[in-house]
């Protein structure tokens, strides 16, 4: 079972648009390491849990991993082979609502080296355009 | 403790936003110097001068506005989260021998031993609050962790602190420790509900709500 809230207000939500940079969740406030995400979209709660697996196999034993986001978004979907019409399909999958700027997961008691190499694993299994950001700013 | 570090600053007249991202976008910092009761003073900066003093950790600074001048603390500085530039930062007036409120980043040195042993050192406290006259504040704190076993901990009260420097952080937290690395992780693989429950909806309805649309 991927990540899903365990109470919800309403069974279905309509899309909406990602506008704007994020706001919040834009500093590195638990680990050493970041991966700050570029682009506005949708990651799935599959998606959050594979890059978790895929850190995790990389830092085991060595570092700890943080994961900022959680997906709180239902997306409906329609049977296959369906017609138009009978109204809004049935909750699919859930999403995480991401824009500019959002630290998606951190890592700490790692090296540079081995963050850049963990996060560049994780970036594969993301939708989205991503990079590693350090605690301070850089000369 | 700090080196002082000179920066020239120019006056700043016009002001707002379309005035400051235009400046930002020639490489200038906007900034601002206030305290001692005097009239807050909206300053320019350039960008190459501020940028090293601010990831050096330097908090006092010489500053040099338009021949005028005064010492003062960079208080707060603002960073984009895309560039990593700085786009605004703030200098209070201050006296050397006045005693301030100010973050000092605390730096790690060494290797834990604790690590070897299939620990994993986990820095908790990145920086402390501390009260010390304005020429005193160190630039960073340094712990040394090489003497850390496996289960060991530094809090706060065991830091080595400079002569005349006060710590206004809880001496009983936690600043680095060694932990046993947890093998526990989420057991997302249990079976459980394919649905979250919904607030309000008694069982019966939120199934028939769930019930699937009829293929036509």
């Amino acid at each position: 079972m991927a990540l899903m809230p365990k109470r919800v207000k309403h069974r279905k939500e309509q899309r909406g648009r990602v506008k704007g940079n994020a706001t919040r969740g834009i500093q590195v406030s638990f680990g050493d390491w970041g991966l700050q995400v570029l682009e506005p979209g949708h990651i799935r709660g599959t998606t959050i849990e594979a890059c978790r697996i895929a850190a995790t196999q990389y830092v085991r034993g060595e570092g700890k991993l943080y994961i900022r986001i959680f997906p709180n978004k239902p997306v409906t979907a329609r049977p296959l082979e369906t017609r138009m019409g009978t109204g809004k399909g049935e909750p699919d999958h859930w999403v995480a609502v991401v824009r500019p700027g959002k630290i998606l997961f951190e890592l700490a008691g790692v090296s540079e080296e081995a963050a850049r190499e963990c996060f560049a694993r994780v970036a594969y299994k993301l939708p989205l355009k991503v990079r590693l950001v350090g605690r301070t700013i850089k000369v | 403790m700090s080196a002082d570090s000179k920066v020239s600053v120019k006056k700043r007249q016009k002001l707002g936003t379309a005035e400051t991202r235009r400046l930002r976008l020639s490489g200038l910092v906007p900034g601002i110097v206030y305290g001692h009761q005097q009239e807050p003073q909206p300053v320019v900066v350039d960008e190459t001068l501020i940028h090293p003093i601010v990831v050096s950790g330097h908090k006092v600074v010489d500053l040099d506005v338009e021949g005028v001048l005064e010492k003062a603390i960079i208080r707060d500085v603002q960073v984009d989260p895309f560039t990593r530039l700085i786009q605004h930062i703030d200098f209070m007036r201050v006296d050397p021998n006045e005693r301030v409120t100010v973050d000092v980043a605390i730096e790690l040195k060494g290797t834990a031993p604790g690590i070897l042993s299939g620990g994993m050192l986990e820095h908790q406290l990145h920086s402390i609050k501390v009260d010390c006259l304005a020429y005193q504040i160190p630039d960073s704190i340094v712990v040394k962790v090489s003497d850390l076993q496996l289960g060991g901990v530094i809090h706060v009260n065991e830091l080595e602190i400079p002569p005349g420097v006060h710590v206004q952080t809880q001496g009983e937290l936690i600043v680095v420790h060694v932990v046993k690395v947890s093998t526990r992780e989420l057991d997302l693989a249990a079976p459980g509900a394919a649905e979250p429950e919904v607030i309000g909806k008694k069982a019966g309805e939120a199934e028939a709500d769930a019930a699937p649309a009829k293929k036509k």
